[in-house]
C-alpha cells in the first residue's frame, strides 16, 4: 500500500498536466500575472491609466456601482439579515463559505480578472495603432485671438476644397421652418419643412438629393430607423414610416399627435412622445406596441436619449426632467431642472455622463447623471436656448434666437469662460434645429428660412468602426444587409434597458431569504392584482344544509348589489321613520291648545 | 490661428474596385459601443439556442447489427478504425469503423453469449471471453500464414483457445496495458493468462478469505503494471497486486457495481456503475468514501467508458440513456436516446475523443457524436472562430437562468422525466423526514451525514 500512498500529493495529481492544459495558467501564476498588471498599471502616467481603465469598466460610468455591489454581495454573506429564517441546508453552506471561502470560485475570479486586466491593457495599446486619425482642432496664437470670433468666412480659407463645400446655406422658404436630422453614420441628412411637410432625403457625402416628397399637412420630427433605407415621420395626426424612396411603409396609428421621437437603434425601439403626453415604445422589427406610459404631466416637445443606456430623458412645460425606461410604467428619475420655466431643449452626451438642459429661463444647465446634481451653467443672450446637441467629441452647441453658440469639449466638466465657436443665422432666425454631424467637423442647422451647414472644428470623431452596425458612414450595399442581420440578431430586449446597463448578467443583491422574500411580495402583489381585475372569481362557500340551494345564493348575491333606486328608497324610508317619530312626539309635548297664540286657535280643535 | 478639420475622402476609406478586400476601420473605444453587456448576453443566449439547434448526436448504426442483444464490443488500442462486438448468441463481428461497415462475421465464436472482449496492444490481435468457459484469441486482419492452423475456415481464428478447470463461466476480460499477459474474472476466480499458454499463470480464488465470490469485473490500473481492480457479486470493489496475489484493499457498496473503469489520464481514479443508478468516481488512495457521486441515471448502469482526454465518461444501462459526465461533475453534460434503442450492455469511446460506440439489447450498435452540436467534416477558419466564440459565450454566462434554460435542458422520454421526478420528490421526503429526526429525536443518534460517507458500507483491508 505503501508505494500507493507515497503519491499523495497535490501537484502529482495532475498527472500528464491535464488541468493545466484544460486550465491554462494555475492559481499561482495568475496572481503572480495580476499582481504584476496591477504593477504595471500603478507605474503607467496618468493618461494612460485612463485609456486603460476605460476600457476595463467598458467606458461604463458605473464603476463605483460596481464596487458597491461587490460589498454588498461580501455584507450579505457576512452578516444575513434572517440567518434563523434561511434552512438548514442553506445555513450549513454559508457557514461553510465563511468558514473556508470557495477556494475555487476565488480562483476563478481571479482568472477572469487577470484576463479582463490584459484585454484592457491590450486594447489600450491597440488603440495607439487602429486610432490613426487626429482630430480637428482651432488653436489661438496669442491671447488676442479668440476663437469664437472666427466667423465662417474667414474660417473657409484654412480647409480643404472637399471641407469647404460643407459650408452652405440652403434658401427653402416655402415649408419653413426645417429641422436637420443625420443618421448614426453622419451619410444622410434629413431635411425637414415643418409647414406643410416637406421631407428631403440628402446624400451627404455627394451632397446630392437622394427623394424629396411634400405631405400636405405639418410635421412635427422625423427619425432615421435602423439604417438609412427607412425613417419615420410625426405628422399632423399619426406617425409614418417611409423608405428612402418616399414610399409610405407604415401608418402607425397607436401613435398619435407626436411630437417628439427617437429611435434606440440596439434595441429596435421607437418611443414617441406627443400632446397627450403619452410616451409610446414601438418595436420596429416585430411591428409590437411595447408599451405605454402616462407621464401625466401634459404635452410633452422634448425628449431625448441617452446613448449611453438607451433610457429616455423628457423635458416638461413645468421645468421638469424625467427619466424613462420600457419596463417601468413610472419615471426611474424625477429631475426639477429648471424652476417654473419650462425646458425647451435637452441634451445628453455619449458617456452618459452629462445632461444639458435649456429652460426658458435662457439658463443652460449642465447636470451630472451620476449624482443627478447640477454642476454648473450657462446663460444665453438673445433668446431662450430652443435647441442644444452635443457632438461626439464633446463640443456643446445651442441654438438660442438667431445665434448659435458652441462651447468646447471641457464646458460640461467645468464652467468655462468663453465659448469656443459661435455662428449668427441674421436674418434667416429662428434656430428651429442644432445638430452635430457624426464622424465630420460639421454641424447642420435648420431655421425659419432653410437650413445652414457650418463647420465646427474638433467636433466630429476622427476614427471610424467599420465593425459596428450603422457606423459606417461608407458602407456598401451588402454591407449594410449584413449589418441588419447581425444587428438583428443582437436586438436587445426592452426590459434590458435600466438606469446601469451592466447590471445585466450578474447575481441579484440579498442574501437568499431577503431575494425569496422580494419575489413572494411580488406574487402577491400581481395575485392582488389578479383578484381585482377580476381574472379570478372568488368561490361562494358551501353552507350548511337548506342554506346551500340555488335560489338563496343568488339572493346573497342579490343582496350585496349596491342599486342607487334602493338606496334611495332606504333613505326615504329612514326620514320617514324620522318624521313620523319627531311627530308623534310633538304631539305628546305640544297638545295643550292655551298655549297657541290667539289667531292660531282656530286651527286647533 | 492654426485650424485643421477632419477631411475624409472617400478613396482612402473604401476599396478601390470591387475585387479588393473591403477597407477595415476600428474605433475601440468602448463609448462608440454602448451595451456591451446586454449585447454579449443576447449572443449568448442565441449561442446556445444555436448550440441546441445543430445537436444532432446521432450519427448512424453499425449496418447490420446482431442477430441478439449485443453484449461486449471492444475498440482497438492503437487505431481508429478497427471494432470488434460479440452478442448474446456468441457470435462477433468484426467492424470498420470508417465506413460503419461489417467486415467479418464470426457466428458461432462461442456457444453463448459473449461476456468480454479485448484488443492486445499490437492492435491486431483479440481476445473474447463467453459464459460457455472459453477464452479465445482472434486475428482483425487475417494473417495468411496461419492459415494451415485454423481449425475452423474462418481466416480471423481462433487463433487460440484457453480454459481453465474450475470455471464454467468467464465474466470479464482485460489486457496487460504493456506486457503479453491478459486477465480475466469468472464465477470462481480471477485468472492471470499468459497468452502462449492455454491455462492460467496465476488463479486467485480466496482473495478475500472467502472463495464464493463470482468476480465481474476485471480492469489493469494503465499506470500501476500490477495493479488490478475487480468487481465482485457480493457488492465489493477491490483491488490488488498480481505479483504477490495479495489484496490490498477492497470496500464494499450499498448495491453491486456492474463496470469499472479507469481514467486514463489520471490512473489513480476510476469510476464504477452501480445497481442503485449511480455511478462513483473513486481515489484508490481513498476507498472509504466516493470522491463524486454522478447522479441522473434511472436504472442500474451497466456499462462506462472513459473519453481518452480523461476528462469525461459515458455510462449507459438499464433505462436507455446514455450520458456523459464530466469526471467532476455530478449531473450529466448529456444524455442520448432514441425512441428504438433499448438497455445499453456496451460503450466505446472512439480513440479521437468523437465519437461514442453504443451496444444495447436491440441487436444494434450506434454511433454518436460525443458532443452533439459539433460539426462534422472541416471547417473554415472564420466558421472554427465563431463556434468558439460561441462557446465561450457559453461558459461565461451559462449560470445565469436563461441560457442556462436553454444549454442544460433536454428532452427526456416521458417515462425517464417521471422516473427523475418520482426520484426526486422520494429524495425529497427521505430528507425531510431525516431532517425532522434531527431536530426532534432526543436520543441524539440521528445526524447529518455527507451523502458520499452512506454510499460505503464497509472497507475490508
Amino acid at each position: 500500500m505503501s508505494h500507493l500512498t507515497a503519491s499523495h500529493g497535490k501537484k502529482k495529481d495532475d498527472i500528464g498536466g491535464t488541468n493545466l492544459i484544460a486550465r491554462g495558467d494555475t492559481e499561482g501564476v495568475t496572481r503572480k500575472k495580476h499582481k504584476q498588471l496591477k504593477e504595471k498599471l500603478a507605474d503607467s502616467s496618468t493618461s494612460d491609466r485612463e485609456r486603460i481603465s476605460n476600457y476595463l469598466n467598458n467606458g461604463s460610468t458605473s464603476g463605483f456601482n460596481n464596487t458597491k455591489r461587490r460589498r454588498n454581495y461580501r455584507e450579505d454573506d457576512r452578516n444575513p439579515r434572517n440567518m434563523d429564517k434561511l434552512n438548514d441546508h442553506q445555513k450549513r453552506a454559508l457557514l461553510k463559505r465563511r468558514r473556508y471561502g470557495n477556494k475555487e470560485i476565488k480562483n476563478e475570479i481571479n482568472r477572469k480578472e487577470t484576463q479582463r486586466l490584459e484585454a484592457a491593457i491590450a486594447a489600450a495599446d491597440a488603440e495607439l495603432v487602429l486610432h490613426t486619425e487626429e482630430s480637428g482642432f482651432l488653436e489661438v496664437e496669442n491671447e488676442m485671438e479668440k476663437t469664437y470670433k472666427l466667423t465662417q468666412n474667414q474660417l473657409k480659407p484654412f480647409l480643404d476644397e472637399q471641407t469647404q463645400r460643407h459650408i452652405f446655406d440652403l434658401r427653402l422658404d416655402q415649408y419653413s421652418p426645417y429641422r436637420m436630422h443625420y443618421d448614426r453614420s453622419g451619410r444622410c441628412g434629413l431635411l425637414l419643412g415643418k409647414r406643410g411637410g416637406h421631407v428631403a432625403l440628402m446624400d451627404m457625402h455627394t451632397m446630392a438629393l437622394k427623394s424629396e416628397f411634400h405631405l400636405n399637412e405639418n410635421v412635427r420630427d422625423a427619425t432615421f430607423l435602423h439604417n438609412t433605407t427607412m425613417f419615420a415621420v410625426a405628422q399632423k395626426k399619426h406617425a409614418f414610416i417611409y423608405d428612402d424612396e418616399g414610399t409610405e411603409i407604415h401608418r402607425m396609428s397607436d401613435h398619435q399627435d407626436v411630437y417628439q421621437m427617437q429611435f434606440l437603434p440596439h434595441h429596435w425601439l421607437l418611443s414617441t412622445i406627443g400632446r397627450t403626453g403619452h410616451l409610446k415604445y414601438h418595436d420596429t422589427s416585430t411591428g409590437n406596441l411595447v408599451s405605454t406610459h402616462r407621464t401625466k404631466m401634459g404635452a410633452c416637445d422634448v425628449m431625448t436619449q441617452n446613448p449611453y443606456n438607451a433610457v429616455i430623458h423628457c423635458g416638461h412645460m413645468n421645468g421638469v426632467v424625467t427619466l424613462w425606461s420600457p419596463a417601468n410604467s413610472e419615471y426611474l428619475v424625477k429631475m426639477l431642472c429648471h424652476r417654473g420655466a419650462p425646458i425647451h431643449s435637452l441634451a445628453i452626451d455619449k458617456t452618459g455622463r452629462y445632461m444639458v438642459t435649456g429652460g426658458a429661463d435662457s439658463q443652460v444647465k449642465i447636470w451630472d447623471l451620476r449624482m443627478y446634481k447640477e454642476t454648473h451653467a450657462y446663460y444665453t443672450r438673445g433668446g431662450v436656448p430652443t435647441s442644444l446637441d452635443i457632438s461626439q467629441r464633446g463640443v456643446l452647441g445651442i441654438g438660442h434666437g438667431c445665434h448659435t453658440t458652441f462651447w468646447g469639449p471641457d464646458s460640461l466638466k467645468y464652467k468655462v469662460k468663453d465659448p469656443y465657436m459661435s455662428h449668427n443665422v441674421g436674418g434667416m432666425g429662428p434656430v428651429e434645429s442644432v445638430k452635430f454631424r457624426p464622424f465630420e467637423d460639421v454641424c447642420g442647422i435648420g431655421h425659419a428660412k432653410g437650413v445652414s451647414s457650418i463647420v465646427i472644428p474638433g467636433s466630429g470623431e476622427p476614427n471610424l468602426d467599420s465593425m459596428e452596425y450603422g457606423l459606417n458612414p461608407f458602407q456598401d450595399t451588402k454591407q449594410r444587409r449584413e449589418a441588419e442581420v447581425r444587428s438583428l440578431l443582437d436586438k436587445l430586449s426592452p426590459n434590458m434597458i435600466a438606469l446601469d446597463p451592466d447590471v445585466i448578467g450578474t447575481v441579484e443583491e440579498g442574501d437568499v431569504h431577503t431575494r425569496y422574500e422580494r419575489q413572494q411580495q411580488l406574487e402577491e402583489e400581481a395575485n392582488e392584482k389578479r383578484l381585482r381585475d377580476g381574472e379570478v372569481k372568488k368561490k361562494e362557500k358551501n353552507r350548511m344544509r337548506g342554506r346551500n340551494k340555488i335560489k338563496k345564493k343568488l339572493a346573497r348575491k342579490q343582496k350585496n348589489i349596491i342599486d342607487e333606486n334602493l338606496l334611495k328608497l332606504k333613505e326615504a324610508r329612514e326620514q320617514e321613520k324620522a318624521e313620523h317619530a319627531a311627530a308623534k312626539n310633538n304631539e305628546a309635548v305640544a297638545a295643550p291648545t292655551e298655549k297657541a297664540p290667539a289667531a292660531l286657535k282656530r286651527f286647533f280643535k | 490661428m492654426k485650424i485643421k478639420a477632419l477631411s475624409r475622402s472617400k478613396a482612402s476609406t473604401t476599396r478601390e474596385t470591387q475585387g479588393d478586400l473591403r477597407r477595415q476601420h476600428r474605433n475601440l473605444d468602448p463609448t462608440y459601443h454602448p451595451h456591451q453587456r446586454a449585447r454579449e448576453y443576447t449572443r449568448a443566449v442565441t449561442s446556445a439556442k444555436i448550440d441546441r439547434m445543430f445537436a444532432k448526436p446521432f450519427v448512424g448504426d453499425l449496418k447490420g447489427g446482431h442477430r441478439d442483444g449485443v453484449t461486449a464490443s471492444c475498440m482497438s488500442r492503437n487505431a481508429l478504425v478497427p471494432f470488434v462486438s460479440g452478442a448474446g448468441d456468441g457470435e462477433i463481428r468484426i467492424w470498420d469503423l470508417a465506413g460503419r461497415t461489417l467486415v467479418q462475421d464470426l457466428p458461432g465464436a462461442h456457444s453463448r453469449m459473449v461476456t468480454g472482449l479485448v484488443f492486445a496492444n499490437d492492435g491486431q490481435t483479440f481476445y473474447s471471453c463467453s459464459d460457455d468457459g472459453l477464452i479465445k484469441s482472434w486475428n482483425v486482419y487475417p494473417d495468411a500464414s496461419n492459415m494451415e492452423a485454423q481449425e475452423w475456415a474462418t481466416l480471423h481464428g481462433p487463433v487460440m483457445t484457453y480454459r481453465s478447470n474450475n470455471v464454467g463461466s468467464f465474466k470479464n476480460i482485460d489486457y496487460h496495458r504493456s506486457m503479453a499477459q491478459f486477465a480475466t474474472a469468472s464465477d470462481n476466480s480471477v485468472d492471470i493468462w499468459d497468452p502462449e499458454r492455454n491455462s492460467p499463470l496465476v488463479t486467485f480464488d480466496n482473495l478475500w478469505g472467502n472463495n464464493v465470490d463470482t468476480s465481474t469485473v476485471v480492469r489493469y490500473n494503465p499506470a500501476e503494471r500490477n495493479l488490478l481492480g475487480q468487481c465482485s457479486m457480493d457488492r465489493g470493489i477491490g483491488l490488488f497486486d498480481t505479483r504477490s496475489g495479495s489484496a490490498l484493499q477492497k470496500t464494499v457498496l450499498k448495491m453491486r457495481s456492474n463496470c469499472l473503469e479507469w481514467n486514463p489520464m489520471e490512473p489513480m481514479n476510476f469510476v464504477v456503475g452501480n445497481e442503485d443508478y449511480n455511478a462513483y468516481s473513486f481515489d484508490m488512495r481513498r476507498l472509504d468514501r466516493p470522491t463524486t457521486i454522478h447522479k441522473g441515471h434511472v436504472g442500474t448502469i451497466l456499462c462506462i467508458t472513459w473519453s481518452p482526454t480523461g476528462r469525461e465518461f459515458a455510462t449507459g444501462g438499464y433505462d436507455k440513456t446514455i450520458r456523459i459526465f464530466n469526471h467532476r461533475k455530478s449531473t450529466a453534460r448529456e444524455v442520448y436516446h432514441t425512441k428504438r434503442m433499448q438497455k445499453i450492455f456496451t460503450l466505446n469511446f472512439t480513440a479521437d475523443n468523437k465519437y461514442i460506440v453504443s451496444g444495447s439489447d436491440d441487436f444494434n450498435l450506434r454511433l454518436w457524436k460525443s458532443n452533439a452540436s459539433e460539426k462534422i467534416g472541416q471547417m473554415t477558419a472564420r466558421e472554427e472562430k465563431a463556434v468558439q466564440y460561441r462557446q465561450a459565450l457559453i461558459k461565461k454566462y451559462e449560470h445565469l437562468p436563461d441560457v442556462a434554460k436553454i444549454h442544460k435542458s433536454r428532452k427526456l422520454p416521458k417515462l425517464i422525466k417521471k422516473q427523475t421526478a418520482v426520484a426526486q420528490i422520494q429524495k425529497e421526503s427521505r430528507e425531510r423526514k431525516h431532517a425532522n429526526r434531527v431536530k426532534y429525536d432526543k436520543s441524539g443518534e440521528h445526524e447529518f451525514v455527507s451523502e458520499t460517507k452512506k454510499v460505503v458500507v464497509k472497507k475490508v483491508d
